[in-house]
């Protein structure tokens, strides 16, 4: 039997090196790849002149109606894509003989399929690590594999073959690997039994199973039947550098995609130390930021990297014995572990790279582009030269279909799309105007949008995630993002952005833009049945966590230029308590004692005082009697109008049914000369906005019953006095231009 | 007690001194540094620790960051640790010399007063004027003794000398040489012999310290020390430490395991603005270090074995932290409370319910 295992390390340069070098060497009849089986009807479309990095995207649509995608990455210096262009180049039959996505799909598989995340925990690994004196397993696998350039091929089989099988035996294989691997096992018998040489590229954790499961003879795997046929797709996409490094957990892969496709490149033509070329950009980046290094800094980094490799026992400079040396020798103050340093941001952009793949010309379109062409036709939405417009009912299902969908190419920026009314707020018709035409860049968007992920909820996730990393320290946009992901139907928040929102209201350290983002997701979770996010766990979550990051802000609150607003949050930190206190298990204790802190600050403005003693009185943590004690407090001119439009703004109802908080003011303002009454009048007047005629009505009433205001009724006559002299004022105030209304 | 026992803490190299003799045995043939005791790859072992060697690990940290560290102290620049207060600087300082040269006490503990005196060298006044200046009349200071013997020199809180008093480094760290006008002949110059380099520690904390000049800035490799990011890591090392202290002072009190857990959790969620459970939390301005950890549970252990019942509960840590924690700034006492009230609430099992039952007594 002539077959020819690799085991390889996906994404490694020095494995993709060999591979490339034993399929031309060995010419072999068939070569066979761990990637989709259900590729294989399109395989030729990889011989087209694409430009890596690109993507084989596959996609199924589960019982539930989740869509799960997986994806196979291939760089330039992957050994996979190596494999599969020495495979063309030499003739040979080139296989895809993993098992389908489909039949392995279920949310706890790993989304990317050359991922090896779950290496990192094996405890062979840990031993490893510890005998070779290295932090972690990709610092493990550099120094026995990548680093030395005149490893030779045997060699570094003979190492990566006895690595995986100490990890296969230590650690545990997963159900979902068994069957991966007899399925492989059984599509190499059959190319075996073809006839001809074979050469077999898969993970090397599964080489030792495969030789023995190749050689024994197993059963075969039936495909699931319930998943063949519709719901199901797989296409290439275009993918980067960018995508590949943001992968994390049980999805990471090798890192730093850029450093290693310039080791690939250098090595390629010969040359060695592939960090110099790397050093030059990170100086030119940093001197295009107009940060100064000198060619003397430049020698600190290379004797700092250069000796930490020798430590390290590296033959060559490598990835971190660069960032160490820069980090060492440039960086000159503190590194915050939680914000990336500048000069270190330029090191790790270098590393990661900034390519961008691109399919060739004639290759079938992303699955992002078939998704939406498909949903908007299905839809009726079809965007047309002509243009239309479009008026959707949010309370028919369908038409809030459509609205979602319109929504989501919104945050992709699919041009050809406009929103021209929307409802404002709750109690609006609830309907939107939308106009629909067919603009020249809409594909185009669209294909460029499959970087953000292969599905239209992947790609939007990443969008408003983009969108995210731009906004800076701002509760309040971090609240908009959540509705925009709300309106485009995200059903739920992709975790990072819901990481991101929570920062960004973490570090707002402005109350009233926090209490307003917290008044916006009480919308999303409680009222607005339109965005259908009523109850979702982490909305609420995100609430209940912004909710106690303005308590914190409001304990300390300042005297704040204007005092609307930071009333308006007062009342907006209540309304939230008040309405989700069990649900989201809101601690009362620390509302009372934020609000306690701002009623007795003295420096602060008596609206914010009021506001807050009318929250404490609402809370029940105040009685009426106490209230009205507090009254005597305020009791001057300045004072009293913005004390009680405060206390009226968070506890309208109660002080309407409290009439002894009425009989206090009065008596205050009683007590008055005429200059100070003046005075007080304009804020008076505003407090008692907040009351409609009726219930102002109704409360002088009480006044007037109560018997303590003074008798103000007066005969017709001197009304037609008042009413004359009134005329004549306002007649002179418009002669002399003095206001300018009607 | 022997004499050594009786010394309140004993330096690094005496109180690990068999350790660093058997590594320096093994050491003998492997190529180092000129002038220094063992290889780079020994002092790496010595303060992270060999499990084989039965070397006891030191200090917590990772190895990448350890190694860029001993690195730049064989390069020809110098080596500055920076960090927040508590985060074992100086420890780490102490052991690198006690590694390297076998002698951690050339140091050098910067304030406002330093002078250029403490630095480099003064003058016995009575021979100086009886016999005029002679090597014989000079007092030497760390660096001119570093230099004369080719040894690591310390300087502690850099940040608080004056920056012209900071400045004597900078042509002793770029030439290695060091004048002094007073003598004659050979003696006028001091060359540093191999082995001698500085090592200065300075936190990043501390308010109206006084900055350093770019030009010294070059001259040393920076490296901040963080927090231990570990949780399990630092509880180990919080019970270790404090119940080494408390048999020091012969209190036959120990810091339970699970009020251990629940302390170094409190500490680490306040410190890293983050909770166990990944949610965001604003921590008070004060450090919250592994040290100040430490501190408070050994203020309960002395509490408990003095004043109360003999073993540390949930009462004696949380009123302690109320020392160490809350110093300055009286909004630290509401952030603490708001993370009582709102992370320490939803808490169950352990010790959490005893743990915020006692929020009273942070006052």
């Amino acid at each position: 039997m002539s077959v020819h295992f690799l085991g390889v390390r996906h994404h490694s340069p020095a494995a993709a090196r060999h591979a490339g070098e034993l399929i031309r060497r060995l010419r072999p009849a068939k070569v066979l790849i761990e990637g989709p089986w259900d590729f294989n009807p399109r395989i030729d479309e990889l011989r087209l002149p694409h430009r890596p990095p690109v993507a084989i995207y596959t996609w199924v649509a589960l019982p539930d109606g989740t869509r799960l995608g997986g994806c196979y990455p291939l760089c330039v210096y992957s050994p996979e894509w190596q494999a599969i262009r020495a495979s063309f180049e030499t003739g040979a039959e080139l296989r895809f003989i993993d098992l389908p996505w489909a039949d392995l799909a279920d949310p706890s598989a790993a989304l990317h399929r050359y991922a090896d995340g779950e290496l990192r925990r094996n405890p062979y690994v840990e031993k490893l690590c510890a005998e070779l004196a290295v932090d972690g397993f990709d610092e493990a696998w550099d120094r026995l594999f990548e680093v030395d350039p005149d490893l030779d091929a045997d060699a570094w089989t003979e190492r990566c073959h006895l690595l995986c099988r100490f990890m296969r035996e230590a650690g545990e294989v997963a159900a979902r690997d068994r069957l991966r691997e007899r399925f492989m096992a059984c599509r190499i018998r059959d190319a075996v039994a073809e006839g001809g040489e074979v050469v077999v590229l898969t993970g090397g954790f599964h080489t030792s199973a495969l030789r023995r499961l190749v050689e024994e003879g197993c059963e075969d795997v039936s495909l699931k039947p319930e998943r063949q046929g519709e719901g199901r797709g797989i296409c290439l996409m275009p993918y980067s550098y960018r995508v590949l490094d943001g992968l994390r957990g049980y999805d990471a892969g090798m890192p730093n995609p850029g450093f290693y496709h310039r080791v690939w490149e250098d090595r390629q033509a010969g040359l060695r130390d592939p960090w110099r070329g790397l050093l030059a950009d990170v100086a030119h980046a940093l001197r295009q930021r107009k940060q100064l290094v000198s060619a003397a800094d430049l020698i600190a980094v290379e004797t700092t990297a250069r000796a930490l490799a020798a430590i390290r026992g590296h033959a060559e400079v490598w990835r971190l014995d660069l960032l160490d040396g820069i980090t060492g020798a440039l960086v000159k103050d503190e590194i915050d572990p939680a914000a990336l340093h500048p000069l270190l941001a330029a090191c790790h952009d270098a590393l990661r790279g900034d390519a961008i793949g691109e399919l060739a010309e004639g290759t079938p379109l992303p699955a992002l582009v078939l998704e939406v062409k498909e949903r908007l036709a299905a839809l009726d939405l079809t965007p047309t030269a002509t243009g239309r417009r479009v008026r959707l009912d949010l309370h028919a299902p369908e038409d809030m279909d459509r609205a979602m969908l319109l929504h989501a190419l919104q945050v992709l920026g699919v041009p050809g799309f406009r929103l021209d009314r929307a409802p404002a707020g709750v109690g609006e018709v609830a309907e939107e105007r939308w106009t629909v035409g067919w603009t020249p860049g809409f594909e185009g968007r669209l294909v460029e949008a499959s970087a953000y992920g292969a599905t239209l909820v992947e790609a939007c996730a990443s969008r408003l995630l983009e969108r995210a990393r731009e906004v800076d320290r701002d509760a309040l946009a971090a609240a908009r993002l959540l509705r925009d992901a709300c309106l485009a139907g995200i059903e739920s928040v992709h975790g990072m952005l819901s990481a991101r929102v929570a920062k960004l209201v973490q570090d707002d350290d402005d109350f009233t833009r926090v209490a307003a983002a917290a008044a916006e997701m009480l919308a999303l979770f409680r009222y607005d049945p339109l965005l259908r996010a009523i109850g979702r766990d982490d909305v609420g979550q995100l609430l209940r966590d912004t909710w106690i990051r303005a308590l914190a802000l409001m304990m300390r609150l300042g005297v704040p230029p204007e005092p609307g607003p930071a009333v308006a949050g007062l009342a907006a930190t209540v309304e939230v308590f008040e309405r989700c206190e069990l649900s989201l298990d809101l601690a009362r204790d620390g509302l009372t004692t934020a609000l306690e802190r701002v009623a007795g600050d003295r420096v602060q403005l008596g609206m914010v005082r009021g506001a807050a003693l009318g929250a404490l009185w609402v809370l029940g943590a105040r009685d009426g009697g106490q209230v009205d004690g507090s009254v005597g407090s305020f009791a001057s001119p300045e004072e009293l109008g913005d004390f009680l439009a405060g206390l009226f703004r968070t506890a309208r109802e109660l002080a309407r049914r409290h009439p002894e908080l009425l009989r206090q003011v009065d008596a205050a303002l009683s007590g008055w000369v005429d200059d100070q009454f003046l005075e007080a009048l304009p804020g008076m007047r505003l407090a008692f906005s907040a009351f409609t005629p009726r219930e102002k009505h109704h409360l002088a009433r009480a006044l007037f019953e109560s018997g303590e205001a003074p008798d103000l009724r007066v005969d017709a006559g001197a009304a037609a006095r008042m009413l004359a002299f009134e005329a004549e004022l306002f007649a002179r105030v418009r002669r002399f231009g003095l206001r300018g209304e009607r | 007690m022997s004499d050594a026992a009786k010394i309140q803490r004993p330096a690094a190299e005496v109180l690990y001194a068999d350790e660093l003799e058997r590594l320096e045995q093994a050491d003998a043939d492997r190529d180092r540094p000129a002038g220094w005791r063992l290889s780079p790859g020994a002092v790496l072992d010595f303060v992270l620790g060999d499990d084989k060697r039965d070397i006891e690990p030191k200090f917590v940290g990772t190895r990448r960051f350890v190694e860029r560290c001993v690195v730049a102290l064989a390069t020809n620049r110098g080596l500055m640790l920076i960090g927040e207060p508590g985060t074992a600087k100086s420890w780490l300082s102490e052991l690198l010399c006690a590694a390297i040269c076998r002698d951690s006490t050339l140091t050098i503990q910067g304030s406002a007063s330093t002078t250029d005196d403490n630095i480099k060298y003064s003058w016995n006044y009575a021979l100086l004027l009886a016999e005029g200046p002679s090597e014989k009349a000079l007092v030497p200071a760390p660096v001119y003794r570093g230099m004369r013997d080719g040894k690591l020199v310390r300087f502690e809180e850099i940040t608080r000398c004056p920056v012209e008093v900071q400045d004597a480094l900078l042509s002793i760290l770029s030439d290695r040489v060091m004048t002094l006008p007073e003598l004659a002949g050979d003696a006028r110059t001091l060359y540093a012999r191999l082995g001698f380099n500085v090592i200065a520690t300075a936190n990043t904390r501390d308010r109206g310290v006084n900055e350093m000049s770019a030009a010294l800035k070059r001259r040393l490799n920076f490296e901040t020390v963080h927090p231990i990011p570990d949780l399990k890591q630092e509880m180990d090392l919080v019970r270790r430490q404090t119940d080494k202290l408390l048999a020091r002072a012969r209190v036959p009190v120990t810091l339970p395991p699970d009020l251990t857990e629940t302390l170094v959790t409190t500490f680490h969620d306040l410190r890293s603005g983050k909770t166990a459970e990944g949610k965001a939390v604003e921590g008070p301005g004060t450090v919250m270090s592994t040290a100040e950890a430490v501190s408070v549970g050994y203020a309960a252990g002395l509490q408990a074995h003095y004043l109360g019942k003999g073993r540390i509960e949930a009462d004696e840590l949380v009123s302690n932290i109320v020392g160490t924690a809350l110093k300055d700034d009286p909004d630290d006492l509401g952030k603490v409370r708001h993370y009582f009230d709102h992370v320490v609430r939803g808490r169950r099992g352990g010790q959490w319910k005893r743990w915020y039952a006692a929020r009273k007594l942070l006052g």
